[in-house]
This record gives C-alpha cells, structure tokens and sequence, in this order.
C-alpha cells in the first residue's frame, strides 16, 4: 500500500491492482498510520489539527482503518 | 464531448509465450507474433510515456513475464523509480530466490500468483505440465518476503468442485488475499467454452461458500469472488468504460484499451513503434469508437445504467454478435440476450477442449 500526492495535490492511494481517491481527512489519517499510533492517537491528532470535535473523527478513522486492515492492506 | 481522462493504469503482456497450456487463457487464440517482441528499450519509452501521462498503477503479464527476466528487473526499476506501484502478474513457476531478490530490490510492490487446482493432478490437467509443487514453493518464497501477495484461482466447470479444497489450501498458506474469478469468455477460453462453462449449481453453490468463508476469515483472509456474467442479469462494467482508466500493450506493442480488445477484428490498434502512447489515448480511432456514450444503441442510450456498466463488455459483444457496439448480451435488456442463455443452460455433453499452445497456423 503507497500513499501517492498527485501533481495536483490531491492524495491517492495505490494498493494491488487497485486506485482510491482519498479526501484531506483519509490522507491525512493514513499518513499518521505508520505503526507507532493507534485509531485514537491518530483521530486525536486529527482533531487538533482540523480544530473538529474528536468523536466525529474516531469514528470515520476507525472505519478507514479498519477497512484496509481487513483487505489485509495494513496490519493493525 | 467532455475531452478523455488519463489513463492511470497500465498493463504490460511482455509475452504471449508459456510453458503452461491452460485452456481458460484469455490471450488471442493467434499466439505467433507477426513482428517481434517489444525491445527492453521500446518497453522502457512506452512505460516513462504512459507515466507522463498519468499512469500510477502497472502491471507486468503475458503470457509468462518472467520468461524475460532480465528485462522485468529491469522495468519494474524503472517504474518504480518514476514512482509507479508495479504489480507481477504470474503463474511463478520460473521465480526463484535470485530472480524474487532482483524484483523486490527493484521495487516490486504486488506479486500475484495463480494456480489452476488445490492439488497436484488436477492442476496438470489443467495446465497441461506438472508443476503445483513448483507453485507452492514460489507462493511460500513470496509470503516470506516484505511484498503483497495475491493468490488466485480462475474457476470454471473443470476445477469448481475443488473449491472447497482451494478455500483450505489458501487458510492453510495463509494468504492474506485470495481472488476467485469466474473464467470469463476471450481467446482460448472463448474457444473452449463449451468446456469451461460452469454449471449454475457450481456458481451458485461457490458464491455461498465464498460469502460464508469470507465472513469465518474476517481480518485474516480477504477473498474476492468474480461472478461469471453469463449468469448475471446484467452486464459487468468492463474496464471501468472503454479508454477510461486502462490500456494494455501486446509484446508486439499494440496499445489496446482492454487486454481482450483484439478480439474485435474490425478495429485497427495503434502501436507503440509507430505512434506515442499519447496519440493512441487520445486521438486514436480505436480508443475514441466506444468512449462516453454517444456511440451506444438503444437499449443502452436511454439506460439508467449507462455511466454504471457502460453497456458492458464490447470484446463480448463482438464475439457473440459480430457487432462490437451491440449491447453486451449478457445484459438481459440486450435482445440477443438469448445467445448467452443458450449457452450458459445448455446441456452439458460437449466437453473437448484445446490446450493453449502456439500454433503458426492460426490466423
């Protein structure tokens, strides 16, 4: 799984044989994703960030997350 | 007309050769090449070409790919390195220590490796050669090492009552991620239909077991199941709509929009010898006939469906009905829909089929 910024500034991701469109929220979340947080580390960190209410955040991170673990595109 | 999109994925035959003879190939049944093998450096200005244009996802296939090694290594570097995510489409009977190592050094992200049955018999008869023991030791060589690994199955009448076994097989390996596709009807495959058409009761009895593994393996085992068209009411998307996302290149370099495209005899494709990548997108005849939906009959003009299927599947559509711009028969609206239920409930007496196998004589 490769997190990709396009010549346009948009993020993609590229996984096998596959293309997804990510939004700021997504690639931001995944960018956090590198082994040493976890789902709430890195909705508190995204919280901050995009100054939202950590609630709704954690439960889109959660749902990302765990959609990929489960392709088996990250490991958890 | 809204002008095209860029192309974002690429498929690389480097071959048509194979030391495998499966009956459910997909290549053209016309295996001998009329001009030789794209060079290591046509390939290369092929590949930057497609990358300046947009291309982020590609795939080395054939035929065999790693029947040339040397070149693969190669070009997987120089996708890599123009930041591309390369994927090895193989049946991994050639990829050892040495040539796996050079791969990943490369910067190989994605290896898929097929097997034709869960078990040594079967897969030789299905293959034609003897090499299951050869494919468990690649898949194991594969799983040991910091890439992505797919294994997958093409399931049609001959191996689809081993799917239980194929399901236990891939637990048993612990593959993360297992693709089950429904052969579908292109070059040899489409030559021995007769043989490879799976029984309505295999389909369905597969999607159940599938659904009901998938769900027991949750986290640990992602499976996707391909239904087979012939038995869907509706057409499938194919390639997501013609010179939308994809083109493929021949190993004698024509630039297809669909890797069964030259299925359809009446188009003439561009090729990477005597035109860029960026004409053939873009200005070529044989991407721009079925692009959009202006060029498309009724029922699929006034279809609610036309921007989701894209009136299906135009390879499918010109080898069942001699029109590549007739509604895919396998769509129910389509009024030749017929054809496909004719093969798909016929009695299932005419099992011969042909191994794939170069033959200078077809045409």
């Amino acid at each position: 799984m490769r997190l990709r910024r396009e010549p346009d500034g948009s993020a993609t991701l590229l996984v096998p044989e596959g293309i997804v469109s990510l939004n700021e929220t997504a690639a931001a979340a995944l960018a956090l994703a590198d082994g040493t947080r976890d789902d709430d580390d890195i909705a508190a960190e995204l919280a901050r960030h995009f100054d939202a209410p950590d609630g709704a955040i954690a439960e889109d991170v959660r749902t990302l997350l765990g959609d990929l673990a489960e392709r088996g595109f990250l490991t958890r | 007309m809204t002008p095209a999109a860029p192309p974002r994925s690429l498929l690389c035959e480097l071959t048509y050769r194979c030391n495998l003879q499966c009956p459910y190939c997909y290549n053209p049944l016309k295996l001998a090449l009329n001009e030789p093998e794209l060079t290591r450096a046509e390939w290369m200005r092929a590949i930057e070409e497609a990358i300046g244009l947009g291309v982020v996802q590609i795939g080395f296939s054939g035929g065999e790919p790693t029947l040339r090694a040397a070149d693969l290594v190669a070009l997987t570097k120089c996708a890599t390195d123009r930041g591309a995510y390369t994927n090895l489409i193989t049946q991994g009977t050639f990829l050892d220590d040495a040539l796996l190592d050079a791969l990943l050094d490369a910067g190989l992200a994605h290896v898929q490796i097929s097997i034709q049955a869960p078990e040594r018999e079967l897969s030789a008869t299905i293959a034609g050669t003897d090499v299951f023991e050869k494919k468990v030791e690649t898949l194991r060589r594969v799983a040991g090492r910091d890439v992505a690994l797919t294994l997958n199955c093409v399931l049609h009448r001959l191996n689809h009552d081993s799917l239980p076994d194929v399901l236990a097989f891939a637990e048993r390996e612990g593959i993360a991620r297992l693709e089950l596709a429904n052969v579908q009807f292109y070059g040899w495959a489409y030559r021995n239909r007769a043989a490879l058409m799976p029984t309505r009761e295999q389909v369905e009895r597969g999607a159940a077991l599938v659904a009901e593994t998938s769900l027991r393996l949750r986290g640990k085992m992602d499976i996707t199941y391909v239904l087979p068209d012939y038995f869907e009411e509706l057409p499938k998307p194919c390639m997501h709509g013609w010179g939308q996302l994809a083109l493929t290149l021949t190993p004698d370099g024509r630039i297809l929009p669909c890797p069964a495209a030259t299925s359809i005899e009446t188009l003439v494709f561009p090729n990477v010898r005597t035109s860029t990548v960026r004409d053939a997108w873009y200005g070529s005849e044989a991407f721009n006939i079925y692009r959009g939906t202006a060029w498309m009959p009724e029922p699929c003009r006034s279809c609610e469906r036309r921007e989701i299927d894209f009136g299906g599947c135009r390879c499918q559509a010109f080898l069942l009905t001699g029109d590549a711009a007739a509604t895919d028969p396998a769509c129910a609206r389509s009024d030749r829909h017929e054809l496909v239920v004719a093969y798909r409930d016929r009695d299932d007496s005419d099992t011969a089929w042909s191994p794939r196998r170069l033959d200078p004589a077809l045409r």
